[in-house]
């Protein structure tokens, strides 16, 4: 029975997590403003990027340029680690998890006009069960995956000004009002297997609110905005800040050449939470190694890190810290590889750098039933990726939670029913 | 609290299972609400856990009592049959946790404050 190892490892107080993962948006913040140019400029862009429709795909560093979208994203996460030194919150895994993906989906989807209805949303939430807001922070942080649908209704001339900027806003207050109670419920149909379990409520929620809008004879349109060209200091950046992490880690508990190997026995499955579980050392090492594996994988097939790829690498690493590593990983990258090759994509393009990237949120399928089931999950993955988009109308950021999770809820029973054993 | 007796439910339900699976075949129960906390105490007969694993078990269910993770993960507890336990889960649903072997026999008491 595995369930806890021994952690011998230096002592950090909250405060020193916290200003470790700080470090994150203060490089984006410094990057941002070496690299943006004049500062009427870079407020040009980012009100573009503000009063863009942001729906999939919508890449800032394309709308508003590299340093407004470095801009947007450093102070979203200084927003979000204030939320968590503010509400007292023990930084564990999933909080971890949980800044990272909201800091990468703030290159491409969420910007600080359209997350805030979501927040305030989920505190009427919490407001009207009478619990804590710091019990539902969490969920509404995962939760800005639909704030798309804000920036949508707002500013994509469904509605007249000012209708269209009430509606938008109230549409992100009841995202964030009705998230926490819909993604609890949504676990037992994966049964944790999909690590975006958000991205599988908010593709439900989006399908229904995208279906209401149809039937009113809204048209939805997808976006195709993208950033193309290789910007070869933002891969250096992202190497040097994953070595960072390697580096604190390694400072933490000096012990994790030796006893690396442990992370990759655990299935991923949530809820495995690294911090709790090996450690902040093991953590942050692990988290920095899955970050570096990525940039090598793109550096590999050619792409670009553009706005989405970034998301893409961000909620890799921070799920480095719950539930991911590479051995419960590259078999879903395998099978998702493997099935565009056959299908004839391009595995430089965007859409299959982030596909492979995102395909991760079922590792926990690798982890527990090995390296076949893996491919065959991540091939999986890809074919229905491609036809889930359409459903919600790209307003959900985290289309491959919402993929993931019918993958999972799809093979787990199957997997069980004919797996042999007594019980 | 809201589900609180579903969320008790499923704390019992996920040591049940795990008791089960992989120790005894005779465990007992006894669940008692009082108005400032839920005080839950199992006993599994005859148990093969050793002093390491009760530290193990120590850890993990005396870890900090997280309401975001709760809020967010509680009905997972309990899903599961045969692949992984969710203990961090049960970790972070209760307040208190002993755990001790007497005897032969493996005693554990959970405390859940309900406010």
């Amino acid at each position: 029975m595995i369930i806890k190892n021994k952690v011998v490892e230096r002592e950090l107080h909250k405060e020193q997590k916290l200003m470790i993962l700080m470090v994150l948006p203060i490089t984006l913040f410094f990057f941002g403003l070496f690299l943006g140019g004049p500062p009427s400029e870079m407020l040009a862009g980012l009100k573009k990027i503000m009063l863009s429709p942001t729906i999939l795909v919508t890449d800032f560093l394309e709308v508003g340029g590299i340093g407004a979208a470095f801009m947007n994203v450093a102070v979203i996460t200084f927003f979000n680690l204030f939320l968590l030194w503010r509400f007292k919150m023990r930084i564990n895994g999933l909080l971890i998890a949980a800044v990272f993906t909201v800091a990468g989906f703030s290159f491409f989807g969420k910007n600080i006009f359209n997350i805030l209805p979501i927040y305030f949303g989920g505190y009427l939430y919490s407001r009207y069960q009478k619990i804590p807001m710091r019990n539902t922070i969490l969920v509404v942080m995962f939760a800005t995956a639909l704030a798309p649908i804000v920036s949508e209704i707002s500013f994509a001339g469904i509605l007249p000004a000012p209708y269209s900027l009430i509606s938008g806003i109230a549409a992100g207050i009841l995202v964030g009002f009705i998230i926490s109670p819909l993604s609890a419920q949504m676990l037992k149909f994966h049964d944790g297997f999909n690590l975006y379990n958000i991205g599988f409520a908010a593709g439900i929620v989006g399908t229904v609110l995208t279906s209401v809008l149809r039937s009113l004879n809204v048209t939805i349109t997808n976006m195709n905005t993208l950033y193309l060209a290789h910007h070869h200091t933002i891969t250096l950046m992202l190497a040097m800040f994953f070595v960072y992490l390697m580096g604190v880690g390694l400072y933490i508990n000096p012990a994790i050449p030796k006893s690396y190997r442990i992370i990759l026995k655990y299935t991923g499955r949530s809820i495995t939470d690294f911090t709790l579980l090996l450690g902040y050392g093991m953590t942050f090492f692990n988290m920095g190694l899955l970050g570096l594996a990525a940039l090598a994988y793109i550096t590999a097939v050619g792409g670009v890190v553009n706005g989405p790829v970034l998301a893409g690498i961000f909620t890799v690493v921070g799920f480095g810290a719950f539930g991911k590593h590479p051995k419960n990983c590259y078999p879903i990258v395998l099978g998702v590889i493997l099935a565009a090759l056959v299908i004839g994509y391009d595995l430089s393009s965007t859409g299959i750098i982030i596909t492979v990237l995102f395909s991760t949120t079922i590792a926990p399928i690798a982890g527990t039933y090995g390296l076949g089931v893996g491919i065959l999950a991540g091939a999986l993955h890809m074919a229905i990726l491609t036809n889930v988009g359409s459903t919600h109308g790209g307003i959900n950021l985290y289309n491959n939670g919402f993929s993931g999770g019918i993958v999972a809820g799809f093979l787990v029973p199957i997997l069980d029913a004919f797996k042999k054993g007594e019980d | 609290m809201k589900h609180e007796i579903k969320k008790i439910s499923r704390i019992v339900d996920e040591l049940t299972t795990l008791f089960l699976k992989e120790d005894t075949n005779e465990v007992d129960f006894s669940i008692k609400i009082l108005p400032e906390q839920t005080r839950i105490t199992i006993s599994a007969h005859a148990t093969h856990f050793t002093e390491a694993d009760v530290e193990q078990l120590k850890n993990i269910l005396g870890a900090q009592r997280q309401y975001e993770v709760e809020e967010y993960y509680w009905q997972l507890a309990g899903e599961c049959d045969d692949i992984d336990h969710e203990l961090t889960l049960v970790g972070a649903m209760v307040d208190e946790a002993t755990v001790e072997i007497k005897e032969g026999s493996l005693f554990i008491e959970l405390i859940r404050y309900t406010k």
